[in-house]
């Protein structure tokens, strides 16, 4: 679970270093795309986007767009330094690439063939399942203390309401509000719409329940 | 010409809950409808009482196994881990002894407010018990076993087709049931206004959820902030709701009238008071006479101050459809009878007092982000809605 083959697209349109811009821009558009792979001989040599071979023309509406994205090929304007991931490394691992890189997209390559290709979208759509967005449930952020078992004591709350967890994600270290305990902030989506009782339990518990606010 | 309203209800209906402690408690339904009747509301009126529907009339929106796992719940039977997989069973939908027959009986009160309003045998109708928007194809959700919207809904269309029913849903939160169940059909119009989603159950209800293939527009979703208040509420309901359904040019207005976004409620974090329950059912009233010859049904839905807010709420629903003007006060009667039994102090006015709820601190930015909401609600739609 959570590695880039399950997330990523197998069917890669592709092109070849020789195709036309014109005709490469075509492809982006039918697909509804960005991102083309460049294969030469079935090896990755390039990316090229759509934004590559629109800014290497003159601009829309210049007479002379039309016959400058006929001339142009790919291979002029691909990037050849190619970032790219494995389709068994962690999905979280894609995402830190393309946020360091600033980029919006990798090819999944394996044995140095052409896999797949992973972008920005899909890691969004992984995200949504993660967290439970797709499933109807509450959703409660608990500030709890940053010390083993912390998770297990809450899990173990909803757990004897009979209320059953969705998703949970736990976030970054954070102070609780003494300003001394070091705590952890966990998002739960529980699959209730009466979290109020469980909520009740887990302040009496001392965990600290930033959402809802306490009295609405 | 106003002409005559009907209330379906029986004793019956009351059946549907699921025990003292619950929330989901018929309490509510029996101090509302106590509170009409010692306000003069009902005179005149006689329930009318609904008959179950059959189990092929359920099938119209769920599924066949979904209502024999029902049945087997209903009278004590079934695996209780493979019911779990139904929603039957949780904290929030506990099984109860002929839950099947209760929930069959709440829809067929929905079922009967729309034929008669269908039929032109009333004006418009109320059924209080209804509005379970949250009941699934295959699946209990919410304190909602049947869907009696969707299956109202769905045999109108049967009997009568062609029928154009706009549903309009202000319960606190999203009518993600009734939406999903109409999510493809350009033939019924679902309009919610409801808490954001983005901590409240069920999670959906935001804008882009518009509807898909042929029914792409006809899906509305009104996602307001938490702690929004009348004045933000209201601005967005007639920024979104005339417009919408003017463009669509419904037979027929279904609305679900939960009252579960006042200040007081427990299980959400809207600001709402009296003024927002008066309003909308003077406005759907409005709008039904506008658009459809005043073919309304209006139905029940969440709400969970039982004392202090739900039957002042679904009273003056009851007097907006009953053309009646709504009381100042609550019957000495009402009071005396229930104050010795009610948790908290009951309100005296059945309106109540501004001053009771003063602003929320950031109130500008929640009125700011409800505009840019409901301006992004219409934005998403009105261009892809067809009379």
């Amino acid at each position: 679970m959570l590695l880039v083959e399950d997330s990523m697209t197998r069917e890669v349109v592709t092109v070849s270093p020789e195709t036309r811009a014109d005709e490469a821009l075509a492809l982006c558009r039918e697909r509804r795309i960005r991102h083309l792979p460049v294969l030469e001989d079935g090896r990755l040599v390039g990316v090229v986007s759509d934004r590559d071979l629109r800014s290497a023309t003159p601009a829309l509406g210049d007479p002379a767009r039309a016959a400058a994205l006929r001339r142009l090929r790919v291979g002029e304007v691909m990037s050849r330094e190619v970032v790219t991931v494995r389709p068994d490394e962690p999905i979280e691992v894609a995402a830190n690439r393309m946020r360091e890189k600033g980029i919006g997209c990798l090819p999944v390559v394996e044995d140095g063939r052409l896999a797949g290709i992973i972008t920005t979208s899909d890691v969004m759509e992984t995200l949504v399942f993660l967290v439970g967005a797709n499933e109807p449930g509450s959703r409660l952020e608990v500030l709890m203390p940053d010390r083993p078992g912390s998770l297990a004591g809450v899990a173990g709350i909803f757990g004897e309401l009979g209320i059953n967890i969705v998703s949970v994600a736990t976030g970054p270290r954070q102070k609780f509000p003494d300003g001394d305990t070091p705590g952890r902030v966990a998002v739960f989506r529980v699959d209730t719409i009466n979290p109020s009782r469980a909520i009740e339990v887990l302040r009496r518990a001392g965990y600290v329940v930033l959402w809802p606010p306490q009295g609405s | 010409m106003s002409g005559r309203a009907a209330i379906v209800h029986d004793r019956s209906l009351e059946e549907y809950g699921f025990g003292e402690d619950h929330p989901f408690n018929p309490l509510r339904i029996r101090l509302t409808l106590e509170l009409c009747d010692a306000l003069g509301l009902l005179d005149g009126y006689d329930f009318l009482a609904p008959e179950p529907v059959s189990e092929e009339e359920l099938t119209s929106v769920h599924t066949l196994t979904y209502v024999r796992m029902v049945q087997q719940a209903s009278r004590g039977a079934g695996d209780p881990e493979r019911l779990l997989d139904y929603g039957l069973g949780t904290p929030d939908n506990p099984l109860f002894a002929g839950m099947h027959e209760a929930c069959s009986r709440v829809v067929g009160g929905t079922v009967l407010a729309c034929r008669l309003v269908a039929a032109g045998e009333a004006e418009h109708a109320m059924c209080i018990s209804g509005g379970l928007h949250h009941a699934l194809r295959s699946k209990a959700s919410g304190f909602c076993v049947y869907n009696d919207a969707a299956v109202a809904i769905a045999l109108l269309k049967r009997e009568r087709p062609g029928i154009r029913v706009a549903y309009v849903d202000t319960d606190a939160h999203h009518g993600d049931g009734v939406q999903w169940m109409f999510y493809e059909d350009p033939e019924v119009l679902t309009v919610s206004m409801h808490e954001s989603g983005r901590y409240l159950f069920p999670g959906t209800g935001g804008v882009d959820e518009k509807g898909r293939g042929a029914g792409a527009g006809y899906s509305v979703n009104v996602p307001l902030e938490p702690f929004t208040g009348d004045d933000s509420w209201i601005e967005c309901f007639e920024a979104v709701v005339p417009e919408v359904l003017r463009a669509f040019g419904p037979d027929l207005i279904v609305s679900q009238n939960g009252c579960d976004g006042h200040a007081l409620d427990p299980l959400t974090h809207l600001c709402a008071t009296t003024r927002l329950y008066e309003h909308i059912p003077r406005r759907m009233h409005e709008l039904a006479h506008e658009l459809c010859g005043g073919r309304w049904v209006a139905l029940g839905g969440g709400g969970y101050d039982h004392w202090r807010v739900v039957p002042r709420a679904w009273s003056a629903l009851w007097a907006a459809v009953s053309h009646r003007p709504l009381p100042e006060r609550l019957p000495e009667g009402w009071l005396l009878e229930h104050a010795q039994h009610s948790p908290v102090e009951l309100p005296r006015l059945m309106r109540d007092d501004p001053a009771d709820y003063p602003p929320v601190p950031r109130i500008k930015e929640i009125e700011a982000a409800n505009r840019r909401a409901a301006e992004a609600a219409l934005k998403t739609v009105l261009h892809l809605i067809r009379r």
